[in-house]
């Protein structure tokens, strides 16, 4: 994924690749996303997320439906 | 302490190795740091990648392409942490490398469309805010199809 100025670059950045505008995360939503699946990286326990737990994660951060789903088949 | 099973201590190494030198060890490294042989390495870079810790460079299993969030290629997204420069493999991976290391860091990346200079920046322990945003192309069921272009 990408880092964009705006939302104004991603639509241009889309149009350019013809490429369909998908979901927007912010930097505190990004900081959290990347706490829960790497702050225990350098550790014996560290795993990644199962499914149930990346959709748990991404709830919690308002990032909902399909798309944000690993098990879904709406997305091929 | 029980022993750890042999993936466990390959994972580590490549870790520790990667934090201590901003560079993704290759299999030669990783075998020399816990004296076992590089087969045995490489086996195990294989079911690292089954467990989706790890993808090892396509078309050469003695290197790793992404420890995530560490990137075993330069990318552009660079992230300077501890005094030295690693490299994540995307803007989330920018600001994992500051969350693994438990450190503050800078990433200068860029606009993805227009290429402006965006700096990413972990202060004290806490993400200096900007009204960036990050684009997810792919829905996260196909995220390990092609990791690389994810």
């Amino acid at each position: 994924m990408l880092l964009f100025r705006s939302e104004e670059t991603v639509n241009a950045w889309c149009a350019a690749h013809d490429t369909p505008r998908r979901p927007l995360v912010n930097l505190e939503q990004l900081w959290q996303l990347a706490i829960h699946w790497y702050a225990n990286r350098l550790t014996v326990e560290s795993r990644r997320p199962a499914p149930d737990e990346m959709v748990s994660i991404f709830s919690s951060l308002g990032l909902t439906g399909p798309f944000w789903d690993p098990k879904s088949d709406q997305w091929k | 302490m029980a022993e750890l099973d042999l993936d466990t201590k390959v994972k580590l190494a490549v870790y520790e190795i990667t934090a201590d030198t901003g560079r993704v060890p290759n299999s030669s490294q990783v075998a020399d740091k816990i004296d076992i042989g590089e087969n045995e390495v490489r086996s195990a870079f294989a079911r690292l990648h089954g467990k989706r810790l790890l993808l090892p460079e396509p078309g050469d299993p003695t290197r790793i392409r992404m420890a995530p969030p560490f990137s075993g290629i330069p990318t552009s997204f660079p992230v300077e942490a501890n005094g030295k420069q690693y490299y994540a493999n995307c803007v989330w991976d920018a600001y994992g490398i500051a969350a693994a290391l438990h450190c503050d860091a800078i990433s200068r990346a860029s606009d993805g469309h227009t290429g402006e200079p965006l700096t990413l920046e972990v202060k004290n322990g806490q993400p200096i805010l900007k009204p960036y945003v990050a684009h997810f192309a792919v829905p996260a069921a196909h995220w390990w199809d092609n990791l690389i272009f994810t």
